[in-house]
């Protein structure tokens, strides 16, 4: 007997339709999950427990009254502490918010109340989103629930932990640079990061405009589908949303991937890469090709220069959007300056943390008068280069498939005081974001216990694509994701 | 490439200590030498006129409730935001 904290969100729904659990169990076992392992794990900024009553409450209500319930009903989530969640506080894990409790809601967050989910609370996070191991937190450093010495990786490193650990079935995260897929793979769950502009991002903190991202992750492709459809559409409160619809892309799932062309770009398998996560790579992708799919072989020749491309838009964006923390309106004040200027200046030197001060330096550096050709302009050209890349790669295949990142989850310590050390890890990643596309990482195999994750890409708005391929893996394996022993 | 971390901290409105200058100065100097990976690239970057962003009507509409709002601010003196003095008198 499996406990209520241990199925996908489709196993759960089907239980609650024929009766044979209430929500309000299964937010019970849930919470109870959290209780018996947050000390361990640490994914939570804030524990919503009566919030996720309420919610479970008021499904079972509809139950009772022969209501049809949506497919996500009564199921737990968490929500990455970026997210405006009104009445609930929202720290960005930094002490510029620590204590701000938002007067309204992001339109993902609202989506998820109207279908009726259990929200269990908001998680931890790389502080403002900067970070790839969730140890620049100023909340606490989270745990790896597959190996608890080691990260989970970030920036939505709660996220992933708490989907991993069973202290939530779905959860939400963003992503710029890699911060869904990199946990994601680090912590054995499936994680995806949509094209831009297919999810809203209205009361998503900003950290760099052009590249977040909301997205879902969760134990199976259905349940990441379901949530997607969830959050995906239109949003007047965000022009850079996509006016398109979308299919519900649960229903249409496909497992055939016959004829279905697998690109693999060859400078995603090369030096940086560790030779066991080639080979756990290859082995699934090798899965698939005996089911049919067909494999081209493919190039993304700038690929070379993306930690740069990337480092400089999202520093710059960064800078300019951290700038409105100064201490006036709302967040942390700093409580001795002298004057105007001063108060600016100690609010956000006490308010940051070492890395958001990096990034937000270094934006400034590439923006300012003399360095702006020479860098920023350069990256946005260079975006141009690798987005038009990607459209001639997708000219030969359908999908493509790489490595997630370079490395599996690496010890708590090891990189947090070598910012270099950290970024090479997010080599594998980062050209999705500056070329706007979609991408899910999905768990295809362990090294020496620690997971790894195979990575998806897509052309813009093939997110069908994308699940399919996933789901096609998810059913050759049986299964790709368990909750953790803790 | 060395860099002037005091003007980068001025620009930033960040105030680095002395202590940690030389960390941050190392740091920043790491990172910008990654950036200069670029490749020999020049002109003005493509802009899509046909692919415009569809802007909201200029329309009044309810916005959120003042208290809401000042609910989150530091320092609220007579309905307003109190902050140290911007000019001299």
């Amino acid at each position: 007997m499996m406990n209520l904290y241990e199925y996908t969100a489709s196993e759960l729904h089907e239980k609650l339709v024929n009766k044979e659990v209430s929500a309000t169990e299964i937010a019970k076992s849930t919470i109870d999950r959290i209780n018996a392992t947050e000390e361990k794990v640490g994914s939570f900024v804030t524990i919503t427990e009566e919030l996720a009553m309420q919610n479970a409450k008021l499904v079972d209500e509809k139950i009772a009254n022969g209501e049809e319930i949506s497919k996500l009903a009564g199921i737990p989530i968490a929500v990455k502490d970026n997210i405006c969640t009104n009445g609930i506080k929202t720290t960005c894990s930094s002490k510029m918010l620590m204590n701000f409790v938002p007067q309204y809601s992001a339109t993902v967050y609202e989506r998820v109340l109207k279908s009726g989910m259990t929200v269990v609370g908001k998680v931890n996070m790389d502080e403002f989103a900067m970070g790839s191991s969730c140890e620049n937190s100023a909340v606490k450093v989270t745990h790896n629930p597959r190996n608890i010495d080691y990260v989970p990786g970030g920036s939505s490193g709660g996220s992933a932990s708490s989907v991993a650990a069973g202290q939530a079935t779905l959860s939400l995260g963003s992503d710029t640079g890699g911060s869904i897929r990199q946990p994601a793979a680090f912590t054995g769950v499936i994680g995806l990061k949509p094209t831009y502009g297919s999810v809203s991002r209205y009361g998503l903190v900003a950290f760099a405009s052009s590249l977040d991202q909301i997205g879902p992750m969760g134990r199976s492709v259905t349940d990441v589908a379901n949530l997607y459809t969830t959050i995906c559409g239109a949003d007047k409160l965000d022009a850079t949303t996509s006016r398109r619809e979308y299919p519900d892309f649960a229903t249409l799932l496909n497992a055939d991937v016959k004829g279905l062309r697998i690109g693999l770009p060859k400078e995603f398998f090369g030096e940086g890469v560790d030779a066991q996560i080639k080979e756990s790579v290859m082995t699934a992708i090798k899965e698939l090709e005996k089911k049919g799919a067909t494999l081209v072989d493919v190039s993304l020749p700038s690929t070379d220069y993306a930690l740069s491309a990337y480092y400089i838009l999202s520093s710059a964006e960064a800078s300019s959007n951290l700038a409105r923390f100064d201490g006036v309106k709302y967040g942390f004040r700093a409580e001795n300056y002298d004057g105007l200027n001063d108060m600016y200046e100690k609010t956000r030197s006490e308010g940051f943390g070492d890395e958001v001060k990096r990034r937000i330096m270094l934006g400034s550096f590439v923006l300012s008068s003399g360095f702006y050709d020479a860098h920023y302009n350069k990256a946005k050209l260079l975006q141009q280069k690798i987005s038009a890349e990607y459209t001639e790669a997708f000219k030969l295949c359908d999908v493509l498939a790489t490595p997630t990142t370079p490395t599996t989850a690496f010890k708590i310590s090891d990189k947090v005081s070598d910012p270099m050390k950290m970024y090479a890890g997010d080599i594998c990643t980062v050209t999705v974001n500056i070329a706007g596309l979609p991408a899910l990482s999905i768990p295809c195999g362990n090294v020496n216990g620690l997971p790894v994750g195979m990575q998806l890409i897509g052309a813009k708005f093939s997110e069908q694509t994308l699940l399919n391929t996933a789901f096609a893996y998810e059913n050759i394996m049986g299964t790709v994701s368990t909750v953790a022993n803790l | 490439m060395k860099v002037d971390i005091e003007k980068i901290a001025n620009l930033s409105k960040l105030s680095i200590s002395d202590s940690e200058k030389e960390k941050f100065e190392k740091q920043i100097e790491n990172m910008i030498d990654m950036i200069e990976n670029l490749p020999d690239i020049s002109g003005k970057p493509f802009v899509d006129e046909n692919n415009r962003m569809e802007l909201r009507k200029d329309e009044v509409i309810e916005s959120m409730e003042r208290q809401k709002l000042l609910s989150n601010a530091p320092e609220v003196l007579a309905g307003c935001v109190a902050v140290p003095k911007t000019m001299e008198s």
